[in-house]
């Protein structure tokens, strides 16, 4: 059974207790990159400022034009999205939404697309010029997922995070892919983050009629919420930085599930597209439990 | 834009459609032919409907009607049912207020989305003599919108598949006719045959301009608003988002 101790919203979460200048937030739901825009599309629909943080993007240094069409594919309990990173570069992006950002009543972190390792640098530090985002999050390309040993994939993936750490002025969270998160966690520490996001949506193929051919992309839905949880636990075992946990969560049963497994803070990927209210009310359910440990 | 609960006021079977009446006080003024709500019927992600007939009750009473087919989950809903919407979104159609002779064409599944366009002239329209064509396909006859719903005043040319009515054959071989006599365009049809409408367009107008034809583009879209990336459109510089830069988008300007 729960217990009814006031938890989030009185006491705040660092999610960078390492970093010189922190990440607080005052509420442990956010949502997850690549689902919430650029932070303002979102705006008349979603109570910003009950959430802990608003997590935009994918960017990354240069402009992408994206994936050509489809994209989007619906399935029984869930989604798949292929959207190729497209997006118009950090430094249009900063100019178009830094302004916004500021203003935002909650801490700004930006997902940046680790592509390699001289491009995450710039993105990062391009960032670090920005007062108003609060952290950088880390992907890693999902390429790496695909290395054919573990080994390259860990040394390519730490390439992209210790190039980040040296030029992110903010604090790094790093997002693991899902099927690499208990292998890569520690090298991710190691190579400076200062919060890891367990996981990255999984990715999948489904056949498109009228293309006739497969189109492959992440895939959203109830389905990842065991996955996910699964590699949080592994990874809670193996680090002890602060983790967000975060893959199929609709609801604050879900979310409970992983501040129960050690996450400090949850978000919430694609639930928002069905109700974006969901965010601001698991963000209220939050604020008035904590779960047993 | 508002997430609203939308009531079912009713339900009622209109030829092969049903037509599904939605009272949505909050959300119905921004609803203008060719933009859209999404609406959660069930799915993981919200089903897109547009409205076919707008005021259905008069503008007090704010409900705007949605033509669907009996298998659609829209369909299998109850008066007083509630359904959670979000919108108004996207851009429509919008015809120029100068325009003279409007053609709309429709295969009979998206006629709905044009239908507004039947009986309201364009916002601020400078054309009292407007005249409005509608070319509608089906495969059958059986599928068809029923022709004597619509306004009396419509100039109203149908073509089936298997000639049950209308003319035999495809919408394309009524169109170039047609396009040559229009100043504006409004279609919803299947997107695979707008490459080829275009090339008929460039035919028949020596310089079309902007926005001369405008064609309806309906992908999954996820988000609604523009934040997940997913519902691309090609154009002819990249690609565009069909959930805020579309659904509706300039003919000539599609990949």
């Amino acid at each position: 059974m729960m217990s009814q101790v006031p938890a989030a919203g009185v006491d705040s979460i660092d999610l960078a207790p390492n970093h010189k200048a922190g990440l607080t937030i005052a509420n442990p739901v956010m949502p997850a990159a690549g689902c919430f825009g650029l932070g303002t599309e979102y705006s008349q629909l979603v109570e910003v400022e009950m959430l802990g943080a608003v997590l935009v993007g994918p960017i990354t240094a240069r402009s992408r034009r994206g994936a050509e069409p489809p994209r989007t594919l619906s399935f029984p309990g869930g989604a798949l999205l292929h959207t190729g990173l497209a997006n118009r570069g950090a430094t249009a992006i900063v100019r178009r939404y830094a302004r916004a950002w500021d203003r935002s009543p909650v801490p700004v972190i930006v997902h940046v697309a680790g592509t390699t390792p001289d491009e995450t640098a710039s993105c990062c530090e391009r960032l670090s010029a920005v007062d108003s985002v609060a952290g950088i999050e880390l992907g890693l390309p999902d390429g790496l997922a695909h290395s054919p040993e573990p080994t390259d994939f860990l040394d390519d993936a730490t390439a992209i995070i210790r190039a980040a750490r040296a030029t992110a002025r903010q604090p790094l969270i790093v997002r693991l892919p899902l099927n690499w998160a208990g292998v890569l966690c520690e090298s991710a520490v190691d190579a400076g983050a200062d919060a890891l996001t367990v996981a990255a949506p999984p990715r999948g193929s489904m056949w498109h009629e009228p293309s006739g051919g497969f189109v492959t992309g992440r895939l959203y839905g109830s389905f990842v919420l065991p996955l996910a949880l699964r590699a949080l636990c592994r990874v809670a075992e193996l680090v002890r930085v602060p983790i967000i946990g975060c893959g199929g969560i609709h609801n604050t049963k879900d979310a409970l599930a992983f501040l129960r497994a050690d996450a400090v803070a949850i978000q919430v990927g694609g639930a928002i597209w069905r109700d974006p209210t969901c965010l601001a009310r698991i963000a209220r359910s939050l604020s008035s439990v904590v779960p047993p440990r | 834009m508002v997430q609203v609960d939308a009531l079912v006021t009713s339900i009622e079977e209109c030829g092969p459609f049903m037509r599904v009446t939605l009272a949505a006080p909050t959300l119905h003024p921004g609803l203008t032919p060719g933009r859209f709500v999404l609406a959660d019927l069930g799915g993981y992600l919200r089903t897109p409907l547009f409205p076919a007939f707008l005021d259905t009750f008069g503008s007090d009473t704010a409900a705007f009607d949605v033509l669907v087919l009996p298998g659609h989950p829209l369909a299998i809903l109850q008066p007083d049912d509630n359904v959670s919407l979000i919108g108004p979104l996207g851009h429509g159609f919008n015809p120029p207020t100068t325009a003279q002779r409007l053609l709309l064409v429709a295969s009979s599944a998206h006629l709905g989305t044009l239908l507004p366009l039947t009986t309201q002239r364009p916002e601020n329209s400078k054309s009292p003599g407007l005249s409005i064509a509608l070319l509608l396909s089906a495969p059958t006859a059986a599928d068809l919108y029923p022709v004597q719903l619509l306004p009396p005043t419509l100039e109203v040319h149908v073509v089936t598949a298997d000639g049950s009515g209308g003319h035999r054959g495809s919408t394309l071989d009524i169109f170039p006719d047609l396009a040559h006599w229009a100043d504006c365009i409004c279609i919803a049809e299947d997107p695979a045959i707008y490459p080829r409408m275009a090339e008929l367009v460039r035919e028949v107008h020596v310089a079309p301009g902007r926005g001369f034809a405008q064609a309806l583009v309906t992908p999954p879209m996820a988000c609604g608003v523009g934040a997940c990336q997913g519902c691309a459109v090609p154009v002819a510089h990249g690609t565009r988002l069909a959930c805020t830069d579309g659904p509706v988008f300039d003919l000539l300007e599609l990949r």
